[in-house]
């Protein structure tokens, strides 16, 4: 068996069929992870011993003809800023480089209860904050399409790892783009959740009204599987949505595109963007049409501001979220201090990164008494107006087609001196996290030299089945 | 909109962050210009949108039953400093 | 130069949850160190808090009680410093939308009664708690207290004087214990109270400088403080010198007597309150407050007038019995099964506390219910038995524990009253011949020998006669 091939469902099956053992599958996985992940970097922990123990477990229950679980005996890499039981979760950070919770993230536990295997923890962005990875505290992650240039981020190592064979499925978490950038970049398939369909418990947060756990995978199936397992309400997250959908995501999900009605913005065809990934753009939007939607380019203000207001909102409620970490209950502590205030304040400057201090910096800044008003509450009635719009024009279409990017990925170490200067083309993703909106990048194309390029598809809230369908029916089912 | 250098030291003591001073001067500089950029796309009207009309409220509640975390080793496994079941700290002057 | 006080009171009251505010850790006082703790009260990453429904009950409770304005949508902020008792450097409370506004409680001042007006009350959360031992080089931290929950009453700055401010504490409380909302024990900092306090020229409508007093641990900590605080300021401004009043925290210093100045927590006490992106904004449904109202009891001060009116209780008696919810509840059940309002008073002001007190019972362990007290005080009433033999049955039933009914103890005593004149009189009639001295002495004037007489017949009718009745037998023969 090949194992690079195979997908999350092919796995399930096979092992069902009794084409291999879990226990050979794993093992396989973990010799090739030594082999490949050497030049990748995509992992930050092994779990080799425990996924071994599952995997067993889940041979067991084979051969006792057991009901198995919607995941049973797939290989889950994930990110490490979703907490995981006895497992070091770091967030590439030095902050907690060895800091193991003492409890298991929602999703983890909905993954084990399905039987599925966790074969490591991925590398990232320091809290999520980066687009690129290369703000890791201990490792640079490559792109497999390229060696040299980055796999995006800040879930860069779980993209990365399904891009190589060395995961089946991961699971990533999306502020501003962080699973649909790097997806792209990596050329494999990506899905930010609709805000409050999976829950945070668990989840090390970023931006709390962003942030969103989702699935990076090989096929949109795999996609489906993995958020019928993830989704759903969860009363330790009080954000997450009660909602709730009992049919499986991958019902209705061959349905196709007949019918629908898809727009992409009128100003993508004049916009400062690299005219591959136009022409890429373009193309997939003819093949929509052939596929039976009804595709139109119209003015789509919503991607034309935002980023300075994703800016502000993140950095705010980063600022907050990350005031925990002061070396007092867990955590890094700095070697030498003379009281309880150097303590904290030594901890902190030595154990984050950059990137990190100038966004705790910036949100503390604009939630300042003096600058609250002007930015922080503008920012937000900014986000208010942007969801009404995005309401508006989902009350006349069904999708939005756009980039996901406006370029390729940039070469390792070539990170912009100042990365708050953000790509410009960075809105097409962070305005549907301000929006709380479902999107995935699905890989649509390739550079002349080989690298991947992604479309976004962008549904309204919860419409996750229509994306998948739009997003199934464009790939024509393939895997990547 | 300008930000100076002595508000940017009085953010990263309430940040609790030290740096030296050409990294205070250059995050002065480039938040500067993130404000102002946010303050040139300001062509919207905003007025009615009002930030207390919330679209999602709760009215269900966790119910008031204790649960016992029960493995306390564990809780407080990463805590570098305990003295026997207190998190110690150097002295607080109060 | 006359200055008038003007004080506005901050109250913490924790809440009679079973579990914390935001997750389901026990709220249970005195437990070891830490060990009322899990991964959200700590703050570990990735966790979120979940409001418990119990606190909005109470919340609502309160606000109801407290005559307030309920406000069916409120929310959470976050309250942003870094102190090491707080684990995640933000306190989750409300800011701009508390649960509940306006509101008032009465209070007794200088013979009249005043409003003391209500501007808010919210909810938050506790944070942990902070040891510092005299003589070593640490502090120690117990994070039990790390999201308890609190509700938050700031008064209006109605008050004027330290008598009004200990008057309306003492009301608050009352109303809060009443309603089973808080067990309010200043002691166990499950009450506490701050201070706002300035001082203006008489006659004046602008608000001087107010200073903010902290740390009172009891009713008269709070006296105290602010008279006090009250001499320091008005000193200050006697002398010219009233800019030196600044705003600022000070803290109560027992010891000292005096206030003095705290060093802040916070140089930059620059909140950034925002709006709690982890928890909803909250809707309390009507139901809720419905609930809440029917769950109030009548409140400590319709008692009051209830058991003035109809009782016919003096301002003493009522004080006590009052002031304690449970004894009030007692002494109306004991009233409600026909013991007349005067006895029951008597006999629980007097003989049942004296009993509480040396068993160290509260009234609602005192071993006899209702029932049994009831029973025993009619055959008082009734003559059944007279006083002292009602003792002596309460007294058995209390210290021997015994669970048996008066009627059984009081006849295995035999102690039973004796009514009957005829049966009486030749005992009066044989202790005054066995007197004939004290008599001599009685019809020549000295009456309170008279008492001495009575004495002796009751005990020679084995304390059984009915006191009354000897003092007729007797007052007919020595006539």
């Amino acid at each position: 068996m090949e194992i690079e091939k195979l997908t999350a469902l092919e796995i399930r099956e096979g092992i069902i069929r009794g084409d291999f053992s879990c226990e050979e599958l794993v093992k396989k996985l973990y010799k090739r992870i030594k082999v490949v992940d050497k030049d990748i970097n995509a992992y930050l922990t092994l779990c080799e011993e425990k996924a071994l123990e599952d995997a067993r477990k889940v041979d067991e229950k084979v051969k006792n003809k057991k009901i198995l679980g919607k995941l049973a005996g797939v290989p889950i890499a994930i990110k490490d800023n979703i907490c995981t039981d006895e497992i070091k979760t770091t967030c590439a950070s030095k902050m907690l480089e060895d800091f193991i919770p003492p409890y298991n993230a929602s999703v983890i536990k909905k993954l084990k209860e399905e039987d599925a295997i966790i074969i490591g923890k991925t590398n990232m962005d320091e809290f999520s904050m980066g687009g690129s990875t290369e703000n890791s505290a201990f490792k640079i992650t490559k792109n497999p399409h390229d060696l040299e240039r980055v796999p995006g981020g800040s879930s860069g190592g779980s993209a990365a790892a399904v891009a190589s064979g060395i995961a089946v499925l991961s699971l990533g978490s999306d502020t501003g783009g962080s699973i649909r950038q790097p997806a792209a970049f990596c050329g494999v398939i990506g899905l930010k959740p609709t805000y409050g369909l999976v829950s945070r418990f668990g989840l090390v947060s970023f931006a709390s009204s962003l942030d969103q756990i989702g699935p990076i995978t090989k096929s949109v199936k795999d996609c489906a599987l993995c958020l019928d397992v993830v989704a759903g309400y969860d009363p330790k997250d009080n954000t997450s949505s009660k909602s709730q959908e009992t049919i499986s995501y991958l019902e209705g999900i061959d349905a196709g595109v007949r019918g629908m009605k898809i727009v992409l913005p009128e100003e993508l065809l004049s916009q400062d963007i690299n005219v591959e990934i136009k022409n890429a753009i373009e193309e997939s939007a003819k093949k929509f049409k052939e596929l039976g939607a009804e595709v139109e380019y119209i003015p789509l203000s919503v991607f034309n501001r935002g980023l300075s207001s994703y800016y502000i909102i993140s950095s705010a409620e980063a600022s907050s979220n990350l005031g925990r970490y002061d070396g007092i209950r867990y955590g890094y502590r700095t070697k030498e201090f003379k009281d309880v205030y150097e303590l904290m304040v030594k901890s902190r400057s030595e154990a984050f990164g950059e990137e990190v201090k100038r966004r705790i910096m910036f949100g503390t800044l604009v939630l300042s008494s003096n600058y609250y008003d002007d930015y922080y509450k503008k920012a937000l009635k900014f986000r208010g107006n942007l969801s009404r719009e995005f309401k508006k024009i989902f009350e006349g279409y069904d999708l939005i087609l756009s980039p996901v990017t406006l370029d390729f990925p940039s070469k390792i170490g070539e990170k912009k001196s100042n990365s708050l200067e953000m790509n410009f083309g960075d809105v097409y993703t962070s305005n549907v996290n301000l929006a709380g909106l479902p999107a995935i990048s699905i890989p649509c194309g390739k550079s002349t030299n080989g690298l991947p390029i992604g479309i976004q598809i962008i549904g309204d809230h919860f419409s996750e089945r229509k994306i998948l369908r739009a997003a199934e029916a464009f790939l024509g089912g393939a895997k990547v | 909109m300008k930000i100076t250098i002595d508000e940017i030291k009085k953010i990263s003591s309430c940040a609790k962050l030290i740096f030296k001073e050409d990294e205070l001067e250059k995050m002065t500089r480039d938040f500067e210009k993130i404000l102002n950029n946010f303050d040139t796309n300001d062509s919207l009207n905003l007025e009615d949108i009002n930030l207390d009309n919330f679209d999602r409220v709760n009215s269900e509640f966790r119910k008031d039953e204790i649960e016992v975390f029960k493995d306390k080793k564990k809780l407080f496994r990463n805590t570098k400093s305990m003295r026997e079941e207190n998190i110690e700290v150097p002295k607080l002057i109060e | 130069m006359k200055y008038e006080t003007i004080v506005g009171l901050e109250i913490h009251a924790e809440l009679k949850t079973k579990t914390k505010i935001f997750c389901s850790c026990s709220t249970k006082f005195g437990s070891r160190p830490n060990e009322n703790t899990c991964p959200v009260c700590l703050g570990l990453p990735g966790t979120l808090p979940v409001v418990n429904e119990e606190v909005i009950n109470l919340a609502v409770k309160a606000g109801i009680a407290l005559k307030c304005k309920i406000n069916q949508i409120s929310k959470m902020d976050r309250k942003n410093y870094f102190y090491p008792d707080l684990p995640k450097a933000y306190q989750i409370s409300q800011f701009n939308l508390p649960i509940c506004k306006d509101g008032y409680i009465e209070i007794n001042s200088k013979e009249k009664i005043k409003k003391v007006r209500l501007n808010r009350i919210h909810i938050e959360e506790d944070a942990g708690k902070l040891i510092h031992s005299e003589n070593e080089a640490y502090s120690l931290i117990d994070y039990n207290r790390a999201g308890i929950p609190l509700i938050e009453i700031v008064t209006e700055p109605d008050l004027r004087s330290a008598e009004e401010a200990v008057a309306f504490l003492k009301a608050l409380k009352e109303i809060l214990e009443y309603c089973d909302i808080s067990d309010c024990k200043m002691e166990e900092g499950s009450l506490r109270c701050d201070v706002n306090i300035s001082l203006r020229e008489k006659g004046s409508s602008k608000l001087n400088t107010k200073v903010e007093i902290k740390n009172l641990n009891s009713f008269k900590e709070l006296q105290r403080a602010i008279e006090q605080e009250e001499e320091r300021q008005r000193k200050l401004y006697a002398l010219g010198e009233g800019h030196k009043i600044i705003q600022e925290t000070r803290r109560f210093d027992s010891s000292k007597g005096e206030t003095v100045s705290m060093r802040t927590k916070e140089d930059i006490n620059d909140y950034r309150y925002f709006k709690e992106p982890d928890l909803l904004p909250i809707l309390i449904r009507n139901e809720i407050i419905e609930k809440a109202k029917e769950s109030i009891p009548e409140l400590p001060n319709e008692k009051r007038e209830r058991f003035k009116n109809i009782y016919k209780l003096n301002e003493k008696e009522i004080e006590i019995i009052v002031g304690d919810r449970s004894l009030a509840k007692y002494y109306e059940e004991l009233v409600n099964k026909g013991v007349n309002a005067k006895i029951a008073s008597n006999w629980l002001l007097s003989d049942i506390s004296r009993l509480m007190n040396e068993n160290k019972l509260t009234i609602d362990k005192f071993p006899v219910r209702p029932d049994r007290m009831s029973k025993l005080l009619k055959f008082v009433e009734s003559g059944k038995i007279n006083n002292s033999a009602a003792k002596e049955v309460l007294e058995e039933m209390v210290n021997k524990l015994s669970d048996e009914n008066p009627e059984e103890i009081i006849k295995k005593r035999g102690l039973i009253q004796e009514n009957s004149v005829e049966k009486i009189k030749p005992i009066v009639e044989k202790v005054l011949k066995e007197n004939e001295k004290v008599v001599e002495e009685y019809k020549n004037g000295k009456k309170q020998v008279k008492g001495f007489l009575v004495g002796m017949i009751i005990k020679a009718t084995e304390k059984k006669a009915n006191p009354r009745v000897i003092n007729e037998i007797l007052d007919e023969i020595l006539m």
